[in-house]
This record gives structure tokens, C-alpha cells and sequence, in this order.
């Protein structure tokens, strides 16, 4: 297993689940003004005074008095360290640094001894660029400094200046270092620009994929790791969770779904949700809870009848205990052995339904919470959407789900946002604790949360079909 | 170059390597950092090799200067070495 050493960054050591791997190294890159010579020294003095490993900075522009003075604004006394023996900001030529690098007992490798030194930066890559006669030259010289410092075994971060204009072209130093981390400053809104730090690739390492804001503070470079939200502590953590059934879902999630809570799953037309419905739904069954589904035009009994048994659960089982129920929208025949536990709405106007589902649903469901049961909801919003109109939703669905919340019930609530104008879209996912989306783009498809009550978001994850169950696998 | 001009670079130099003192360069890198004529940085350089203030690896064009910081003993605040001298 690759050992990491802490990047010194807060956020960033989230990112890479650690830090950097230990003697691998690294290009950092980034327009001029991004912070990369702030992170590269902030990476020394954390890996000094946090990890006691000694560092070296090499500077090939940029003068090292410039250096003491800019970062003591951070509280950095580099001065101090290189009084105790624990850094060097070594200033010389690329021609020279090479030279000392290859000579037995040269400079460069004096001062590592001389310091224990465990991490080194490089200030920049480009000035061997500038320094070399030809590409083919510039390549051994990248080879020849990367070997080196693997050698010495040293965590080592190599400053590029951005200079390529095309995006599309990948720089030949990428493919020889084990990371590539790029800074960026973008716009943002109208008249703010945004920080962000994006890992591009770290070999034999996971990462946290995409873009992540970072700000530069009186204690130096701070980074959020993106999709980091504040943790909803409104839902009671004495209820226990249930699996998803899908464990990277459960990972996201801190384990599974907490009861009480109310998720929408957001799906446009062309992605296959039902296996994720599925599963949910029959990992809190099995479970113990009791289950009420709310049909669509697509959702009929037969076909979560049948979608469940591929789940080992047996429906019929369940409404002979009176521990299943149905609200049914459409007038289709009842399969044997579930009439009673239908409640028809069909041709009903939204008076006479909500007075319905009150006097049918409410006291089977009071009364089995009154002994002890725990009750999970599929709710097919779409349909509600469609048949009630959207005021009734936005009355009807905020009470539901202040009530469930309270009492306990899951709900799982199957909405198109793409249907929805930007208003019910929104105050849906204010209603919610969570927000799982799922969707199609070109050959796959994609499910990722988007809120949690944990407060986390996971990134888009492909959806790969499996033999077995849950018959959908996240990656 | 005049005597006046002289000690003026030598105060340039010296006050350059004591600023930096792990920078390592070679008169032509010198030259560069402080925007004076190599020809008119060597007599200055071996000057001060031979004070003692900065010290020399190596010969010729490759040769390297670097600072040789006074050690005096008790000193720990930043600049205590050199005011202390």
C-alpha cells in the first residue's frame, strides 16, 4: 500500500483520502497568481512543523529574500528554519542545480544530507525549458531531475507556469511524474473570480475527481473540498439507518438512509430508476419496516410485485400482515389478495382525497407506530404533479414530510426537476434531506447525491448493470 | 572602474549573498540577479573569496559563489549573526 505524507493543506489531504504519496513526484501547475510558490512553501513549512520532515525550496527566479519576506504576511518565519537545519531556499541557475545534481557529493546532494531533507520544490519547471537547446533535450532533463529526486526518495512538487494555450494538448511532463495538481482562477458571477485546485492524476491513488475552491488566508492556502455541505443535524441520529443496498450510495451516506428522512430522486425520461426504487425500498422492508407505495401510471402493483421478488421480497406476504399499502391513481384491476389494502383516488377531487387518505391511511399507520413499527414510502410525485397540480404539492408534500419526519417514515420521492419551473424545483429540495439524481448522458448513465443529510455529495458515478443484485453497480 | 565604484559593488554583492544565503551562483548568474557586467563582478567576487565573506566552488566560467555566514556564537535572533559583527 502507497505510504502518504500530509500535503500540508488543510482540504487538500481530504481530496487525495491522506496526502501525497511518499517520494513521488509532482508537477503543480497554474497561471501566474494562483498561489502555486504559496502552496509549494506552505507544503514545506507544514511538512516541517506538522510531519518533522525538513524540506528544500529551489529557486531559479524568484530571489529567496523575496521569499522570507512574502510569506512571514502568513506567519512563516523561513529565516528560523533555516537556522534550525530544517530548510534550505536554495537560489541558482537550472544549468547549475543540474550540474550539482549529477556530481558525487555536489551541492545538491550536500545539502539534502545536510538537512535530512524529505520533501523539495522546485520553482519552476519551465526555466529548464528556457535553459535547454531542444525538446528532446528538455525531456532527458525532466527524466534526468525526476529520477534524482526518486532516488533520494523526496516528495517533491515541480512549479509549472501555465503557459500552453491549447487545452487539448497534455504536456510531455504529465506522463513521466506520478501527479499533476492544477490551480486555477476563474469567474465567478459577475464580478468575483474563484480559486480552485483541481488533482488531474496521482498514481496508485484515489481521488476526489473535480474542481475544488480554495482561498488564500492569513494562515495560508485553505482548501473546501467541493460537495462538502453543512450536516443536517435536524434528523433524530438515534434512528438507525438502513443500507441503500448499494454500498457506494451507503459509503456517501455514512451507511444507508436514516429514518425519517425524505429523499427525492430526481430522473429525467431516459434513465432506468428502477432497480435503484427497488433496492431502497426492499433493503428497508427486509429490514422490518412496513411500506405504502404511491402508483404511477408506470409504477402499477404488478410491476413493483414483481421488481421486489427479484429482491426476495414477496409482496403478498406483506399485505396479508397488513404491513403493505397502495394509493392507487388509475383505475386498474387489483391483482387477488391486495384489495384491501388499495386505496383507490382515482376521479377524486383534492378535498375528497386528502380527506381520504386521512381517514383510511392515517389510523393504520397511527396505530402501527404506536407499536413500535417503523414505515418507509415510495411516492411518485410525478403522478401527485400531474393529477393535483403543483399548489397542492407544495402544500400537501411539505406537510408530508414535516409529519414523516417526525414520526419516523422514510420517503423516497420520484420527481422529474426538469419538469418542475425553478420555484417548486426549489422549494422541493429545500423540503428534502436528500437529493439523488440520476440521469442519461450519451451512452451512460449517472447517479450521484446531491444533498445528504450527512451534508456530503458524492461525484456523478457511472451505473454499471450486473447479473446479480442489486443488479446495478456504482463506479 | 573607479575605487568609489568599487566598494559600491562589493556592498551590492555582499549584501546580496547575505540576504540570500543559499543562493550559489556563478558571476554570469550574478550578473543576471544584480544587472551588473560579469567582467566588472570577478575582481569584486575574489575580493571577497579572499575576506572570507563569500566563498568559491570550483574554477573557472562554472565557478560557484555563496555566502559564508559568520558563525557567532549566542546568536538567535534573525539577523543577530550580522549585527552582531
Amino acid at each position: 500500500m502507497t505510504e502518504l505524507t500530509s500535503s500540508g493543506i488543510p482540504g487538500l489531504d481530504k481530496v487525495l483520502f491522506g496526502g501525497f504519496p511518499k517520494g513521488s513526484p509532482i508537477i503543480l501547475e497554474g497561471a501566474p497568481g494562483t498561489g502555486k510558490t504559496t502552496l509549494g512553501l506552505q507544503f514545506l513549512y507544514n511538512g516541517i512543523i506538522e510531519q518533522g520532515e525538513p524540506g528544500l525550496y529551489i529557486t531559479f527566479e524568484e530571489l529567496p529574500e523575496q521569499l522570507y519576506r512574502d510569506m512571514k504576511a502568513f506567519g512563516w518565519d523561513l529565516r528560523a528554519l533555516e537556522r534550525q537545519n530544517q530548510l534550505r531556499i536554495l537560489c541558482l541557475s537550472p544549468e547549475v542545480l543540474l550540474e550539482e545534481m549529477m556530481e558525487p557529493g555536489g551541492l545538491f546532494e550536500r545539502v539534502v544530507e545536510e538537512i535530512g531533507c524529505k520533501r523539495i520544490v522546485i520553482d519552476s519547471l519551465n526555466m529548464f525549458q528556457y535553459s535547454t537547446e531542444t525538446e528532446g533535450k528538455h525531456r532527458q532533463t525532466i527524466y534526468l531531475l525526476r529520477n534524482t529526486l526518486r532516488k533520494f526518495s523526496l516528495t517533491s512538487l515541480f512549479i509549472r507556469e501555465q503557459t500552453y494555450l491549447d487545452p487539448t494538448i497534455i504536456p510531455f511532463g504529465h506522463y513521466v511524474v506520478d501527479g499533476v495538481i492544477r490551480l486555477s482562477l476563474q469567474k465567478q458571477y459577475e464580478n468575483y473570480r474563484k480559486r480552485t485546485l483541481e488533482v488531474l492524476k496521482m498514481r496508485g491513488c484515489k481521488i476526489m475527481e473535480g474542481e475544488h475552491i480554495y482561498r488564500l488566508t492569513d494562515n495560508g492556502i485553505h482548501l473546501i473540498p467541493a460537495r462538502s455541505m453543512v450536516e443536517d443535524f435536524s434528523i433524530n441520529d438515534q434512528l438507525t439507518r438502513i443500507s441503500t443496498g448499494l454500498p457506494r450510495l451507503d459509503q456517501v451516506l455514512g451507511g444507508g438512509v436514516k429514518g425519517g428522512s425524505v429523499f427525492l430522486l430526481d430522473t429525467n425520461s431516459r434513465a432506468n430508476y428502477r432497480h435503484l426504487i427497488a433496492s431502497l425500498m426492499s433493503n428497508r422492508i427486509l429490514a422490518g419496516e412496513n411500506a405504502l407505495f404511491l402508483l404511477s401510471s408506470l409504477a402499477s402493483i404488478e410491476s413493483f410485485d414483481h421488481m421486489l421478488k427479484r429482491f426476495d421480497v414477496r409482496l403478498e406476504d406483506w399485505v396479508k400482515d397488513n404491513k403493505a399499502y397502495f394509493i392507487e391513481y388509475f383505475n386498474r384491476p387489483v391483482p387477488s389478495g391486495f384489495e384491501s389494502n388499495v386505496i383507490n383516488v382515482s376521479d377524486l377531487d383534492n378535498k375528497q382525497y386528502y380527506d381520504k387518505l386521512r381517514s383510511e391511511l392515517g389510523p393504520v399507520i397511527g396505530e402501527s407506530m404506536k407499536r413500535g413499527e417503523k414505515w418507509c414510502m415510495f411516492y411518485d410525485l410525478n403522478t401527485v404533479f400531474s393529477e393535483r397540480g403543483k399548489d397542492f404539492v407544495m402544500k400537501f408534500f411539505s406537510e408530508e414530510a414535516a409529519k414523516a419526519r417526525s414520526a419516523g417514515l422514510t420517503i423516497f420521492a420520484l420527481c422529474n426537476f426538469a419538469e418542475l419551473d425553478y420555484e417548486a424545483a426549489a422549494f422541493l429540495e429545500r423540503t428534502s434531506n436528500g437529493v439523488i439524481r440520476t440521469w442519461v448522458d450519451g451512452n451512460y448513465q449517472y447517479i450521484q447525491i446531491t444533498k445528504s443529510p450527512e451534508g456530503r455529495m458524492s461525484e456523478p458515478l457511472l451505473v454499471e448493470n450486473i447479473e446479480n443484485r442489486p443488479f446495478i453497480r456504482l463506479v | 572602474m573607479k575605487k568609489t565604484n568599487q566598494l559600491a559593488l562589493q556592498t551590492e554583492c555582499t549584501w546580496f549573498f547575505q540576504q540570500n544565503p543559499f543562493a550559489y551562483e556563478t558571476a554570469k548568474g550574478l550578473s543576471v540577479r544584480l544587472g551588473r557586467k560579469t567582467e566588472h563582478l570577478l575582481p569584486i567576487l575574489e575580493e571577497l573569496v579572499s575576506l572570507s565573506i563569500i566563498e568559491k566552488i570550483g574554477d573557472g566560467e562554472g565557478a560557484l559563489f555563496h555566502y559564508n555566514e559568520p558563525v557567532i556564537i549566542g546568536g538567535n535572533g534573525e539577523d543577530a549573526t550580522w549585527n552582531s559583527v
